[in-house]
């Protein structure tokens, strides 16, 4: 939600002159407000409406009193966290003291002016938006010092192929993609492109062990002789799927090799976007698709592994779901296709994809909703 | 917000409707907080009907296919319904019409 949208405000009371009163002052100042005449018509309301920013109730109710209610709240996983602020006539300390213990915010008595009441419910606002920015920012320190990095610094140099990647975090806020180039020696380099199925924060920290798993995986193939990128999906897959902390957590991922003494290119993908294959004399996209499905669903992952042939000047795209994303007037929409024929548009045009990047940067394809990453590797 | 809704259910099916226009990251962990309190292990079959939405992100697309997995531990079916062209087609994309049996509408979903 944007930041400077209207604070939705959830007011309870079953004195209607009071709610009206209430309700007027409120929307003075900005906010959007529903009301409700008693605690069963405000569960009614949460079970079907968008949950508001903050919850305004009186104590002294008929049928389910003010504690009654938080304690529902309290008890339901969908509605514990929404701030909460009794509003009543009635406080004496055990009151009080039981309120708070149901983790209300605050008690105010309804003989304070109601623009003051408007002023501490903003003030509350305020601290708790004040308060998320600053966990944020503690977040963001913190995954700083851990020097990991899901997305490279650098491209990787290799021999014969010219490779590059653009990404952009939704919200400026590390998510869910993952990009990786695995040197193993001068002739092969892995490239990895991968998206755990979540935003932001929550989704980031699983890349971690996705990270960590993939180049073992790789590493220990490496080590026996095995570079086959299926075989390297078939461990990674086996791996996650015994693993309790990442049991409900999914991930994509494209899995390329790149043998820089033949040429040649493998492939093998997890519930990825299927890859595009630019060829330049036909100035045509080909679409590349795996059978893979997405990594940690079934034991059996159904990986194969394809060879893909680039001739010189040709281009290999490998691309999360965020770049097929699109938002207009409309709403947003996912539309692989108008995506293509842009890549494909752009390139016949002349463009380089350090061209295709800027236009990606500068919001020129589409407005971004989610995280966006491509990487593209073409032969020289 | 009860944003699935109870459509039919008999002793091996529960048809339920999701009223969403928009699935995604905002939604994604409460649908299946919800999905998960409707689903009765007596019921054999789940059947979501999509026919309202027009978007669904990768975090809600991850709800759906972690929903499925717990489903499936219960040797139950999570059956999808509904689907509008932009999501059948990333479903083809990523092989999810592999995973989940799709039909057109409720009536189209084969007696258990």
């Amino acid at each position: 939600m944007a930041h400077n949208s209207p604070k939705r405000i959830l007011l309870v009371d079953d004195n209607l002159m009071f709610l009206k009163l209430m309700e007027k002052a409120f929307k003075k100042f900005g906010f959007d407000c529903s009301v409700a005449a008693s605690a069963e018509e405000a569960i009614e309301l949460l079970n079907s409406e968008e949950n508001p920013d903050i919850i305004l109730s009186d104590y002294e109710m008929l049928e389910m009193n003010g504690i009654e209610f938080r304690k529902y709240l309290v008890a339901n996983p969908l509605f514990k966290d929404i701030p909460f602020v009794f509003l009543t006539f009635f406080a004496d300390q055990d009151l009080v003291k039981e309120g708070l213990d149901l983790r209300a915010i605050d008690f105010v008595t309804k003989d304070t002016p109601v623009n003051v009441i408007v002023s501490k419910i903003n003030n509350i606002l305020f601290t708790i938006s004040q308060q998320r920015e600053l966990t944020e920012l503690e977040i963001k320190k913190a995954a700083a010092l851990l020097n990991f990095k899901s997305i490279p610094v650098n491209v990787p140099d290799i021999n014969g192929f010219c490779v590059d990647f653009w990404h952009s975090a939704y919200h400026d806020i590390p998510g869910g993609d993952f990009i990786d180039f695995i040197k193993v020696n001068d002739r092969y380099n892995f490239v990895v492109l991968g998206d755990i199925m979540g935003k932001k924060w929550t989704a980031w920290f699983f890349t971690f062990g996705f990270l960590s798993y993939i180049r073992a995986a790789v590493r220990f193939a490496v080590f026996n002789g095995d570079y086959s990128t299926s075989s390297i999906l078939d461990k990674v897959n086996s791996v996650v799927c015994f693993d309790d902390v990442l049991k409900d957590i999914l991930s994509t991922l494209s899995l390329v090799l790149i043998d820089s003494e033949t040429g040649a290119i493998t492939y093998s993908g997890a519930g990825d976007l299927p890859l595009l294959h630019y060829k330049s004399i036909e100035k045509e996209m080909e679409i590349v698709t795996s059978s893979g499905l997405l990594l940690g669903l079934f034991e059996n992952g159904n990986f194969n592994r394809q060879e893909i042939c680039l001739e010189k000047g040709d281009s290999l795209f490998i691309f999360s779901d965020g770049m097929i994303d699109f938002s207009d007037l409309a709403g947003k929409k996912s539309d692989y296709n108008m995506f293509t024929g842009m890549i494909r548009k752009n390139l016949n045009c002349g463009q380089t994809f350090t061209q295709i990047k800027d236009n990606f940067a500068n919001n020129g394809l589409n407005e971004q909703v989610d995280d966006r990453s491509i990487i593209s590797i073409t032969k020289n | 917000m009860n944003m699935i809704k109870i459509y039919k259910e008999d002793q091996n099916n529960l048809m339920v409707d999701l009223k969403l226009k928009e699935a995604n990251v905002t939604n994604a962990d409460e649908f299946k907080v919800e999905l998960m309190k409707l689903f009765d292990k007596a019921h054999k079959r789940i059947i979501l009907n999509l026919n309202q939405v027009e978007y669904v992100d990768s975090s809600f697309l991850g709800a759906l296919v972690s929903s499925l997995k717990h489903v499936i531990s219960y040797n139950c079916e999570l059956v999808l319904v509904g689907l509008c062209k932009d999501i059948t087609d990333l479903f083809a994309l990523i092989r999810l019409d592999k995973v989940f049996k799709i039909y057109n509408t409720f009536n189209d979903v084969p007696a258990y």
